[in-house]
C-alpha cells in the first residue's frame, strides 16, 4: 500500500509539471498583457513595470524563473492586485472555500445519502417519488438561479439571514452559501445512492442475508452500505477538489472572499501568476483526492488490490 | 407582453408603424440576448416581487416599508458597494475608479471634492494664480495632520508627485500630471526629477508652474495621483505600506480592514483637521457585481449601491421609486470609424449616413429604459460650455432617415448592394443590447448589414492598436471636467486616436484653445473644434452614460455629480425603522 502511494505521488510530479507548463504557455499565448490599459503608458514606465515583474525577459527564462520559485512554494506576485502575492491571496481565500465547500459536501453526503437510501428501500412510494422529483430539479436548476432565489426569500423577504458578506466564526453568514452550494450535490448524491442501492439490494448475497432472517436495518447498514458507497467515492474525489477551489457563482453572489473567482478574474486580466497558481493548487487537490478515493476504494472493497 | 400592447395601438402613418414595429423587435432582441445571469435574477425578482405585493400593498412599494425620521441616527455606520475590488490603494499606483472612491475618503489633496463634486479647499486653505494662468501658489493649512499625528507639509506633496512620476515606481497614470511643467518629460524618462515645475519655498507653500493655462487644475489636484504620501511609512514598509496595519493617511477616514473579495472598512480619522464636520464613524465598502448589489440593497445590507444592471432600471424604479437615482456622467458612448482604410476612409457620406440612421431616443429611452441620455455630439454637457450640436440633431425622424438614405445612396450603396461591416466591441461592456438595436436600425433605415462582434477587452485593444477594426466601440470616460479630455481623442498623434483622425484645422483649434487663459475663449475654441469634428462625422456619438445608484431614504447628505465620486464624509444616517 505504501508502495502504491509512493508510486502515485511520483507520477504526480510530472503531471503537475505538464499542468504548469500548459497553463503558463496558454496564458502567455493569449493576446494582450496584464498591463495593457485603455490609456497609453509612456514607454519608460511600461519598461519599468515589466522589469519589476520580469516580463521583459524571454519567455523560457520567465518559465524557469517561475518553476524555480514554485519549488520554493512561492507562487509569485499578483499582477492584478499590485503589492499582493498569489500566496497571500490563496492564504486568505482558500480557508473560506475549504469551510464553505467542506460543509456543503458534508451536508450533501448526509442528506443526499439518507434520501437516496430511503428512496431505494421504499421504492415506488411517496418516499421515492417526492425526493427524486426534487433531486431531478436540483440537478437541473443551476446555482446561479438557486443562490439569488435563496437571498430573495431568506434575506430580502423574510429577513432571517444576511444576504452575503463573511465573518469568521459567525454561522449565520454560512447558512445560505452552504445551502446554495449543497443543493445540487444533495440532488446528485441522492440519485446516485438510490441507483446504487437498488442494484445492490437486488443482488444474491442480500437475498441470502434476508433468508438468514437478518433485520432489514442490519442488512442495509452492515452488508449493503459499503458497496453502495463505491460509485459515490469515485464521484466525490474530484467533487471535493472542485468545491474546495471555490465556486465563482456562490462567491460572487454572496460576496465571499474565496479563490473561486480568481480563475475568471485572473484570466480576464491576464494575471498570469494568479491563474497558474490557482491551477497548480487545483491540480494538487485533484491528484490528492483521486489518491484518497482509490484508497477508500480498497478499504470498501476487499477485492480491490492496490497496484499501480 | 409589451409588444402585444404596442401592436394594439393604431399607428398614424406608415413610418410610425414601422417605427413601432422596429422598437418591438429591438426590445425583444435585447431581451433575448440580455446576460443570462441578470435575466434570470430579474425574472425571479419580478416573480417574488409579485408574490410579495399581495401582502405588502399596492405595486410600487418597497419590499419592506421604511419609516424615516428627521433626527440623526445614533449609529453612523455607512455601507456602500463598489463594482469591483480596487487593485491597490496606493495613490501613485492605482488605476481604477473604485480605488479613487476610496482614496477620496482616505487621503486629501491640496483641493478636495465639495459636497456637489466641485473642487473645494483641502489641505490648501487658499491659492492665487498669475495673470497668464500658468503659475499657481497654494497655501497649506497648518492644522492638517497625518493619521499618526505628523503635520502635513509641502514636502509630502512633492514626495508623492516625484514618486508618481519616477518611471521606477511604475505608475500607470503618471502622465495625468502632464499639465505640470516638466512632468511629461520626467515620466517618459527624458528629464531628471529636478525638471519638475513645482517648488516649496517653505513647508506650507507650494508653487506650481504649468505647461499651459489649465482651468481644471483645481479639479485635478483632488485626484488620487495628486494626493500627498507619508514618506517615512512608504520607506519603512515598501510595497506593504497600504496595509491596514501600516498605512498612514491624511483624509477624513483611516483604513481599518481590507479583505480582498469581501469588504473594505474605514473608520473616522479623529486627527483629520475637519473631523468635526465628518458624520460617519465607520464606512464599509463591499465590492459586488451589479446584480448582487441589487439583492444586497434590497436585503438592507447596503445603504448606497454604486450601480445596478441597466435592464432593471424600470423594474427597480417601479419597486423603489425615488430610491433609484441617476445623474449624467462625464462619459460618452460612441462608435468610431477607421479613417485609414476602406470603406470609411474618405467617405464622409457613408459615415454620416450611418450616424444619422441611429435613433438615439430609442436607444436611450426604449432600450435603456431612460437610464441614459441621447448624445449627438462628443462633449457631454459641462457648465459654461456650448456643445456643437449638428443641425440634424433637431430634425424629425422622417427627415433624418431620408437624408441618411440619400447619403447612403450617394456613397454608392443600396439595398441590393448593401454595406457589410463588423462592429467590434468589448465583452466587458454590457452594451450588446445597444449594438443589436443599432444594427437593426441600420438594416431597416438603410439596408446596411452591420454585425456586432464582441472581443475580450485586451484582444480588442490589440486590434485597435494595429488598426484592424473598421467600426468599433470607443466609449470614453473623461478624466477631468473639461472638453479637452474628450476632444484630444481625435487629435493627431494622440495615443488612443484609434480612428486615425488627422485634421490640421481641428488640431490647430485645439492648440489655440489649450493655450488660452480665458475660460470663455478657451471653450469657444473647443466648440469650434467640436463642430469641425462633427462636420467630418468620423464617429457616432449615441449616449451619455448615467451614474445609476440605489440610495436608502434614510441616507442623507449625498449629491450626485458628473465624476460619480460621492465622498463618504458628507453622508449621514437619519433615524429610521426598517431597512
Amino acid at each position: 500500500m505504501l508502495r502504491f502511494i509512493l508510486r502515485r505521488l511520483s507520477i504526480a510530479i510530472p503531471t503537475l509539471l505538464v499542468i504548469v507548463t500548459l497553463a503558463f504557455t496558454l496564458l502567455h499565448a493569449t493576446p494582450g498583457g496584464p498591463f495593457d490599459t485603455a490609456k497609453h503608458m509612456p514607454a519608460a514606465i511600461l519598461k519599468s513595470i515589466e522589469a519589476q515583474y520580469h516580463l521583459d525577459e524571454p519567455l523560457w527564462r520567465q518559465y524557469l524563473r517561475y518553476l524555480g520559485s514554485l519549488l520554493r512554494g512561492d507562487l509569485g506576485p499578483s499582477f492584478q492586485y499590485r503589492n499582493t502575492s498569489v500566496n497571500e491571496l490563496i492564504r486568505v481565500g482558500f480557508p473560506v472555500d475549504v469551510l464553505v465547500g467542506g460543509l456543503a459536501l458534508l451536508v450533501a453526503m448526509l442528506i443526499g445519502g439518507a434520501l437516496g437510501l430511503t428512496a431505494a428501500v421504499r421504492r415506488d412510494t411517496g418516499w421515492d417519488h417526492v425526493p427524486m422529483f426534487f433531486a431531478s430539479l436540483g440537478v437541473a436548476v443551476p446555482v446561479f438561479v438557486v443562490a439569488p432565489l435563496l437571498i430573495l426569500i431568506f434575506a430580502v423577504q423574510l429577513q432571517w439571514l444576511p444576504s452575503g458578506d463573511w465573518h469568521w466564526g459567525e454561522p449565520r453568514y454560512l447558512v445560505l452559501p452552504v445551502t446554495a452550494l449543497a443543493l445540487p450535490f444533495i440532488a446528485y448524491i441522492a440519485r446516485m445512492t438510490r441507483g446504487a442501492a437498488i442494484e445492490v439490494l437486488a443482488s444474491p448475497y442480500i437475498r441470502t442475508a434476508r433468508a438468514k432472517g437478518l433485520a432489514p436495518t442490519t442488512i442495509l447498514l452492515r452488508h449493503a452500505l459499503r458497496p453502495i458507497l463505491m460509485p459515490l467515492v469515485s464521484y466525490l474525489g474530484p467533487a471535493f477538489a472542485g468545491v474546495l477551489t471555490g465556486s465563482i457563482i456562490v462567491e460572487s453572489v454572496f460576496g465571499l472572499p474565496g479563490i473561486g473567482r480568481y480563475f475568471l478574474v485572473g484570466a480576464i486580466n491576464r494575471d498570469y501568476t494568479l491563474v497558474v497558481g490557482i491551477t497548480v493548487l487545483y491540480g494538487v487537490l485533484i491528484i490528492a483526492f483521486n489518491l484518497l478515493a482509490d484508497l477508500c476504494y480498497a478499504w470498501l472493497d476487499p477485492r480491490v488490490r492496490l497496484q499501480a | 407582453m409589451r409588444s402585444r400592447r404596442r401592436n394594439a395601438t393604431i399607428a398614424p402613418s406608415f413610418w410610425r408603424r414601422t417605427h413601432d414595429y422596429r422598437v418591438d423587435r429591438i426590445l425583444s432582441a435585447s431581451l433575448r440576448v440580455s446576460r443570462p445571469f441578470g435575466g434570470a435574477l430579474l425574472s425571479l425578482a419580478l416573480l417574488l416581487a409579485g408574490c410579495g405585493d399581495r401582502s405588502a400593498g399596492p405595486r410600487g412599494q418597497a419590499p419592506t416599508s421604511i419609516k424615516v425620521g428627521t433626527a440623526v441616527a445614533a449609529d453612523q455606520t455607512v455601507t456602500r458597494s463598489l463594482r469591483d475590488m480596487p487593485r491597490t490603494l496606493d495613490p501613485s499606483l492605482l488605476t481604477d475608479v473604485y480605488a479613487q472612491y476610496l482614496t477620496d475618503d482616505l487621503f486629501e489633496g491640496l483641493t478636495t471634492l465639495g459636497a456637489d463634486g466641485s473642487p473645494a479647499p483641502g489641505v490648501a486653505s487658499s491659492w492665487e494664480t498669475s495673470e497668464d494662468g500658468k503659475h499657481w501658489v497654494f497655501h497649506l493649512r497648518h492644522e492638517a495632520r497625518w493619521s499618526n499625528g505628523d503635520a502635513v507639509t509641502a514636502a509630502d506633496f512633492l514626495y508623492a508627485w516625484h514618486r508618481t512620476l519616477d518611471p521606477k515606481t511604475g505608475s500607470e497614470y503618471a502622465q495625468a500630471l502632464a499639465p505640470i511643467l516638466g512632468a511629461f518629460e520626467i515620466a517618459t524618462g527624458k528629464a531628471s526629477q529636478d525638471a519638475l515645475g513645482v517648488s516649496a519655498p517653505d513647508p506650507y507653500t507650494i508653487r506650481i508652474e504649468l505647461v499651459a493655462p489649465t482651468p481644471y487644475l483645481l479639479a485635478l489636484l483632488s485626484d488620487s495621483f495628486m494626493q500627498p504620501e507619508h514618506r517615512a511609512t512608504i520607506e519603512r514598509h515598501g510595497d506593504d505600506w497600504t496595509r491596514p496595519e501600516n498605512i498612514v493617511s491624511n483624509g477624513p477616514f483611516v483604513l481599518r480592514e481590507l479583505i480582498i473579495g469581501d469588504r473594505i472598512t474605514l473608520d473616522k480619522n479623529e486627527r483629520y483637521w475637519d473631523a468635526s464636520s465628518v458624520h460617519p464613524t465607520r464606512v464599509v465598502y463591499y465590492p459586488l457585481d451589479q446584480v448582487t448589489q441589487v439583492s444586497r440593497y434590497l436585503a438592507g445590507d447596503i445603504q448606497f449601491a454604486d450601480d445596478f444592471p441597466s435592464d432593471q432600471f424600470r423594474y427597480l424604479k417601479a419597486l423603489l421609486g425615488t430610491q433609484v437615482q441617476t445623474a449624467p456622467l462625464l462619459a460618452i458612448d460612441q462608435l468610431a470609424f477607421s479613417l485609414l482604410q476602406p470603406p470609411f476612409a474618405a467617405n464622409r457620406n457613408l459615415r454620416l449616413a450611418l450616424s444619422m440612421a441611429v435613433d438615439r431616443d430609442v436607444l436611450a429611452n426604449k432600450v435603456r429604459q431612460g437610464a441614459e441620455f441621447p448624445a449627438y455630439t462628443l462633449v457631454p454637457p459641462l457648465p459654461g460650455y456650448t456643445q456643437a450640436l449638428p443641425e440634424w440633431a433637431s430634425w424629425s425622424e422622417e427627415r433624418r432617415h431620408a437624408e441618411a438614405r440619400r447619403l447612403y445612396a450617394a456613397a454608392g450603396y443600396s439595398r441590393e448592394h448593401p454595406l457589410h461591416v463588423q462592429l467590434d466591441y468589448d465583452t466587458n461592456e454590457s452594451s450588446r443590447d445597444l449594438y443589436d438595436a443599432m444594427a437593426a436600425m441600420w438594416r431597416m433605415n438603410l439596408g446596411a448589414e452591420i454585425e456586432p462582434y464582441n472581443e475580450e477587452f485586451r484582444v480588442l485593444l490589440q486590434d485597435l492598436r494595429l488598426h484592424k477594426s473598421l467600426l468599433f466601440d470607443e466609449d470614453w470616460v473623461g478624466d477631468y471636467p473639461d472638453p479637452y479630455t474628450f476632444l484630444q481623442l481625435y487629435q493627431t498623434g494622440f495615443d488612443e486616436n484609434f480612428s486615425g483622425t488627422s485634421d490640421p484645422q481641428f488640431d490647430a483649434l485645439l492648440k489655440a484653445a489649450t493655450g488660452e487663459s480665458d475660460v470663455a475663449h478657451r471653450y469657444a475654441d473647443f466648440t469650434r473644434a467640436e463642430a469641425r469634428l462633427n462636420e467630418d462625422a468620423n464617429y457616432i456619438p449615441y449616449a451619455y452614460r448615467a451614474g445609476r445608484h440605489l440610495i436608502k431614504p434614510y441616507l442623507a447628505g449625498w449629491r450626485l455629480n458628473v465624476l460619480n465620486r460621492i465622498p463618504s464624509r458628507y453622508l449621514y444616517v437619519l433615524e429610521h425603522e426598517g431597512r
